[in-house]
This record gives structure tokens, sequence and C-alpha cells, in this order.
């Protein structure tokens, strides 16, 4: 069975490096981009099961890869959990009307992170678990 | 831009920066802890649990000086809850 690949976007090397680390000792393939451009070339090539997405990035930021992943009816069932650096105020509602599955503001907790990621992906699967 | 604009503004550039940095030690520090660079010794463990600790004082200063309280878990999952439309 294939790996579940998860796209990791972020401008900051370290922490794509820091989640590169935690996801793959989770069994998860792991992809990277870093800015808007890229992220949204990277998941028409690539296709990923969920997408890890920070808001501020360079070309673009976060509300413009969500925005063009829902405009395109083959990737928009992809889920997407925000990471941000940025203040939740404002930020969190935007993003959740924007479609993502879960928000999060760095420093995030390894558990809170992993947990959304499998529930989004359960969600997507429509392979929904009620014993978390 | 007015003041106090420019001053939010600036405040929120620090927090961003600072909580991009905090989230680096807080990933790598609990990678190390959870051994997945190898396993450490007891000293190392505490000394990298000593700076975690310290890490943790640091964001929950931020929380309260800039930003607020960190939002708990279900309030951050909400979506997939209200697209699953079951409680869980």
């Amino acid at each position: 069975m294939d790996r579940t690949r998860i796209l990791v976007v972020d401008d900051n090397p370290t922490i794509r490096k820091g989640l590169s680390v935690r996801l793959r000792a989770n069994g998860y393939e792991v992809l990277f981009a870093e800015d808007a451009i890229s992220a949204t070339a990277a998941l028409v090539t690539e296709r990923p099961d969920l997408v890890i997405l920070d808001l501020g990035l360079p070309c673009g930021d976060g509300f413009v890869v969500m925005e063009r992943l829902h405009k395109n009816d083959s990737l928009a069932n992809i889920p997407v959990i925000v990471l941000t650096g940025r203040e939740l105020a404002g930020n969190r509602e935007r993003a959740l009307q924007a479609g993502a599955a879960a928000v999060f503001q760095k420093p995030v907790e390894d558990g809170n992170l992993l947990f959304a990621v499998r529930k989004a992906l359960d969600n997507s699967r429509g392979e929904l678990r009620f014993d978390d | 831009m007015t003041e106090p604009t420019r001053r939010t503004s600036e405040l929120a550039a620090l927090s961003h920066e600072l909580r991009n940095a905090l989230a680096c030690i807080h990933q790598f520090g609990n990678i190390l802890i959870d051994g997945l660079a190898g396993e450490l010794s007891g000293e190392q463990r505490e000394y990298i649990g000593i700076m975690l600790e310290n890490a943790s004082k640091i964001r929950r200063v931020l929380d309260s000086a800039l930003d607020g309280a960190p939002e708990p878990i279900e309030k951050c999952l909400n979506k997939i809850e209200r697209a699953s439309g079951r409680e869980t």
C-alpha cells in the first residue's frame, strides 16, 4: 500500500525539516514547497493526500494557495491544515471559511497536529473514526 | 499609517518571528526527547527537558502579552467536526 503523502508548505527551512522528521517518524511521506507558486505547482503535479500550510509565504500567501486549490475540482478534496505564526484573531475564521480542515498557531503540540492530520485524512477518505 | 496601526503591525511581526523561532526549538527539542534522532542519556534528556520547559514559559508570556491564550484542540478542529456532521 502506498504511503500517505503530505505536502509541507512553509518558507522557513527549519520548520520544514522539523515537521518532516516528525511526520516521517509517523509513517508519512513528506513533500515540500517554500512559497505559494511552488506549492500550487506541487499540488497539481504531486497530488498529495494532505497539505500542512503556512499562511505567510513569498509569492502570495496561504490564502492564495487555498483559493487555487479549491477552484480546481480535482484538487478541492485535499484537506489543508493551517499552521501559522500569525495571530489567530481574524486569520483563524478566514482560514476555516477558505476551507481549512484545522488551524493551529505555532508552536503546535506534535500530538495535536498528528491528531488533526489523522482526522482530516479520515474525513477526506470517508473513514470517520469515533474512538479518538 | 497611523501610530497605533504601525505599532500593531510591528507587534504582529514580532509575534510571528518569535513564534517561528519557538516552533523550531519546540519541534527539535521534542524530536530529541522522543528519541527520533537516537537514544539519549538521562542527563541529556533532563537538559533538553529544561530547555523545552523554558521555551514553554516564553510561549506563555507571548500568549498573554501579544496574542491571547492558545485555542483548545476542539476549537482548532471545529471545521472537521462540522464537516463530519457528528460529535466525537
